[in-house]
């Protein structure tokens, strides 16, 4: 029983791990933002 | 606790850290938003608050200089930072009723790696997160305050929020007040506190309370400092789930996609079920102090027009501004619930469970680790800028630098566009001026600076410059942005141009006025800081090592 939970917490780890990367991939693949020059940053 | 029982959460605050920094540890300087580190800085009136500009940068700026006294300045900034994480683990993991390691470090783990943490290094507010990393410190300490000794443990506790100046203070003296209010023996523990509190605040207390142009509240930045979205859970969502920073800029990357959110609100609601079963002393205290913070912290979003009238009413309100670091505690009840999970999951022999937790924070906010995907990297200052600094350390003539173009952040090509305070103030040895006022979006947030708001009219009227800036005690005009073909070059006439790089262009202007400058006296200040450094050092002496006692009591061991 044991190790069927870790097993399948491990799975469900490794899914999100995954799906983690995906997104990490496409966020540092969108567009650049144009941001204005010398501002603190914008909401 | 067993000295020993550091160690792991020590050791795991330390690989977080590396993970985080990635390339960032490469030499060179990590310019964010806020934080500025230079090479070879040294001690000024700027430093302790004595320019007449608004005291944010005390005692942070001093400890900041002090410490590359003793190291090269980029290796004392990735001290700095990895001390973070590693203080941070090892205080969360104080907290956890148990004598087992998994439970404590996968606390340390979530209190370390969390969002409050990325979006608040992103933004470059190194010296708050060492008040955040100190708190679970701060609350074991406030729930023995008034035992023997007490005062001296919680004034230890309460040195690195000391070194983040008011916002650090702010947040460690809600918890620590929650703490004590809600423990036998209330006032003598809330006298100790109180004491504390105020001798560690005194640098920049005494600086920003006789500060002769008063505090500005700025009540206009309430809606660009509030907390926004970055998760779909909206503001509020946002904050209770540790996020919600103002800037849309400091969300790691990949952070707030809906199935990494869900599970992430998933495990922070059953971390905070956890924590609110659990019986320590000091838990009581901890969960009001998560509670009004939150309040606190979602006053921007659901009360602004309050917040606006209490910041009119009295400045000192807009320490509420950037409501969001008023989650940070929290993210302790948070961290210590999710210890409590792990242990009880080890009490049911699923210690492969455990495990998995210390890396749940990991899976769930990737895009805080290598240099927060990138956004931390390493660069050099130019050379141009150590030339500037030896021409104007080198002239004997005083006067003040004229820092244009006329605003207060960068996005300079040698740091990759990446948004940076600018960095020059701070980089030469003479009083920088630079216009204050910040911009977010479309909000302007007035100058603070006394001499930026005398100057801004010269600067933005048209015609000869040279005379009028002479006329306000400015020795230099500096460019450090738009160094090619600046319109600001034919309104200098007269004045020599000493320096001409693509990096920064350096003017020098004759018969300089002597500046003249007001601010808090200088003997108050000084008193203010001898004041201070005897209690930290007071509290220090004879303590033995000040980690190794346990923060919270728990009722009932464990075997480990």
């Amino acid at each position: 029983m044991r190790i069927a939970i870790a097993a399948v917490a491990g799975v469900l780890l490794a899914a999100l791990a995954s799906f983690g990367a995906v997104q990490l991939a496409n966020a540092s693949q969108q567009e650049p933002v144009i941001k204005p020059l010398y501002g603190y940053g914008s909401r | 606790m067993k000295r020993t029982g550091w160690v792991w959460p020590g050791v795991t605050g330390l690989v977080l850290g590396l993970l985080a920094l990635g390339p960032g540890l490469a030499p060179g300087f990590l310019l964010s938003f806020d934080m500025v580190f230079t090479p070879g800085p040294r001690f000024s009136a700027m430093t302790f608050g004595l320019t007449g500009t608004v005291p944010r940068h005390v005692p942070s700026d001093a400890f900041g200089v002090a410490l590359a006294h003793v190291l090269p300045g980029d290796v004392a900034q990735k001290a700095v930072l990895l001390g973070i994480f590693v203080l941070a683990s090892m205080a969360a993991a104080s907290l956890v009723p148990t004598r087992r390691v998994v439970p404590r470090v996968a606390a340390g783990a979530v209190y370390a790696w969390n969002p409050f943490v990325a979006e608040r290094l992103l933004l470059g507010h190194w010296a708050f997160l060492l008040g955040y990393a100190a708190l679970p410190l701060v609350a074991g300490a406030a729930a023995r305050a008034a035992e023997p000794g007490g005062g001296r443990r919680l004034t230890r506790a309460l040195v690195p929020a000391a070194i983040g100046g008011f916002a650090g203070v702010a947040v460690s003296a809600l918890v620590a007040g929650a703490v004590v209010l809600c423990r036998p023996e209330r006032k003598r523990g809330l006298a100790k506190a109180v004491a504390a509190v105020v001798v560690l605040s005194l640098p920049w207390l005494v600086t920003g309370w006789l500060r002769p142009s008063g505090m500005p509240g700025a009540p206009e930045g309430v809606g660009a400092f509030a907390a926004r979205a970055d998760t779909p859970f909206g503001a509020l969502g946002s904050l209770f789930t540790l996020g919600g920073a103002w800037n849309a800029a400091t969300v790691p990357p990949g952070y707030g996609t809906p199935l990494l959110a869900v599970v992430w609100l998933v495990v922070v609601v059953a971390s905070v079920v956890a924590f609110a079963r659990t019986r320590t002393d000091g838990t009581a205290g901890l969960a009001i102090a998560a509670g009004a913070g939150y309040v606190l912290a979602a006053l921007g979003v659901v009360a602004a027009p309050l917040l606006r009238g209490l910041i009119e009413a009295w400045p000192g309100f807009a320490v509420l501004r950037d409501g969001q670091q008023y989650v940070a505690p929290l993210a302790v009840v948070v961290a210590v619930g999710f210890g409590v999970l792990a242990d009880r999951a080890a009490d049911r022999r699923l210690d492969a469970l455990g495990v998995l937790a210390v890396l749940l924070p990991l899976v769930l906010l990737p895009g805080l680790a290598w240099g927060a995907a990138g956004r931390l990297r390493p660069v050099h200052y130019p050379d141009a800028w150590a030339r500037a600094r030896e021409i104007v350390r080198a002239d004997p003539v005083p006067g003040d630098v004229l820092i244009l173009p006329w605003a207060t952040y960068r996005e300079y090509p040698w740091n990759g566009g990446r948004t940076s305070l600018d960095a020059l103030p701070r980089y030469l040895d003479r009083r920088g001026i630079l216009s204050d006022a910040v911009v977010i979006g479309r909000t302007v947030v007035p100058a603070e600076d006394p001499r930026a708001r005398a100057l801004d009219p010269v600067v933005r009227a048209g015609g000869p410059l040279t005379a009028r800036l002479a006329a306000h005690g400015i020795r230099y005009v500096a460019f450090d942005a738009e160094t090619s073909g600046n319109a600001y070059y034919a309104r200098l006439g007269g004045a020599q141009r000493v320096l001409a790089d693509a990096d920064l262009v350096l003017y020098r202007l004759p018969d300089p006025a002597r500046p003249r400058e007001d601010s808090a006296p200088a003997a108050l200040a000084g008193t203010a800081w001898a004041v201070t450094l005897m209690s930290v050092v007071w509290s220090f002496a004879a303590s033995g090592i000040t980690l190794a006692t346990r923060s919270l009591r728990h009722p009932r061991g464990k075997a480990p």
